[in-house]
């Protein structure tokens, strides 16, 4: 059976059908054991809910009741109107703006540390004048210096053993590099 | 309202300061347009190398200014650029070829390549203007340079 015959079911066991469908249902149940059998269920359990079902009794007038209940609505009603104002603190003004703030000061801060901002136009790197320089081959020595005057890193290669004369490669060195 | 149309604008102008920073960072980095000059330095007047050309009059003095030679040769001239990070190859000649890098700082590091064997390696900030030269003797007292200098334009 699907849901929506099971509800019928339901409704008609309560007695909550209209007069045509109470028939449709009837015939149903006369005609099928299984519609018969959710009837016959049904009527248990509202037989033992019917018996069974505590009742809960105001122990004051109902109208009383009511009354109570709605001042108490109108009473939270009016706090929470009185109390609108306070709920945005200063701390949260300023957490909301500085939340912001912050953000972009913190952008603004590796901006600058990432286009050098700080460091004046024409202004030396500390670490310009730093070299590192190796020789790759052990026959080779070098000196490096800087003519400040006219603006010159010069790296002077040179032979470290001038008399070692058949080692193949201390010859590139004896050779002329132009060519 | 007020607050909310703030946070609103606040985010915005966050993600675009965002995307300014991530644009702006790598336009920072470029790569490098150097020239590399072989040049040969002799007492003599002239070259025995008739292809060898005599450096313009400005170069000339300011080499004499720094090294002991008279006169100054033109061997070769390459003009590269090399890439952000990366590197290139200047062959001057056959037997002399330097190899420069593009490093952080920004650095370079100028490696010199004699006959195929690695001779000599330097890593320095190049600056605008700085001559970065590499020099040894050469027969007969002559003697041969390298100058690496950074072009303005790119």
């Amino acid at each position: 059976m699907n849901e929506d015959q099971l509800l019928k079911l339901q409704a008609w066991v309560d007695g909550e059908l209209p007069e045509g469908e109470a028939r449709v249902v009837a015939a149903l149940v006369e005609t099928n054991p299984e519609a018969r059998a959710v009837v016959t269920e049904l009527r248990m359990t509202h037989a033992f809910m019917g018996g069974n079902e505590p009742e809960a009794a105001l122990p004051e007038s109902g109208e009383f009741y009511w009354s109570k209940i709605q001042r108490a609505i109108e009473r939270e009603t009016a706090t929470a109107a009185t109390a609108t104002p306070n709920t945005i603190s200063w701390a949260a003004v300023l957490r909301r703006f500085l939340t912001p703030v912050s953000g972009l000061a913190l952008i603004a801060f590796v901006s600058v540390l990432s286009l050098n901002l700080f460091q004046r136009p024409g202004a030396e790197d500390p670490l310009q004048h730093l070299v590192e320089v190796e020789n790759l081959s052990e026959h080779v020595g070098s000196i490096s210096y800087k003519s400040q005057a006219e603006n010159m890193f010069v790296v002077y290669l040179y032979n470290k053993d001038q008399d070692v004369e058949n080692d193949e490669e201390f010859e590139p060195l004896d050779e002329p590099v132009l060519q | 309202m007020i607050l909310r149309l703030f946070s609103s604008h606040a985010a915005r102008l966050f993600l675009a300061a965002l995307l300014l920073t991530g644009s702006l960072s790598p336009a920072n980095a470029a790569e490098l347009k150097l020239e590399a000059k072989l040049i040969w330095a002799t007492n003599d007047d002239a070259s025995p190398n008739p292809e060898h050309k005599p450096v313009d009059p400005a170069t000339a003095e300011k080499l004499r200014k720094v090294f002991k030679w008279k006169s100054y040769f033109v061997v070769n001239r390459i003009v590269k650029t090399v890439p952000y990070r990366g590197s290139n190859r200047f062959e001057l000649s056959k037997q002399c070829t330097v190899e420069i890098r593009e490093l952080e700082g920004p650095r370079v590091e100028v490696k010199l390549i004699g006959q195929g064997k690695e001779v000599h390696k330097t890593t320095k900030t190049l600056t605008k203007g700085e001559w970065f030269t590499y020099a040894g003797d050469d027969k007969n007292e002559s003697a041969w340079f390298v100058i690496i200098t950074e072009l303005d334009e790119k």
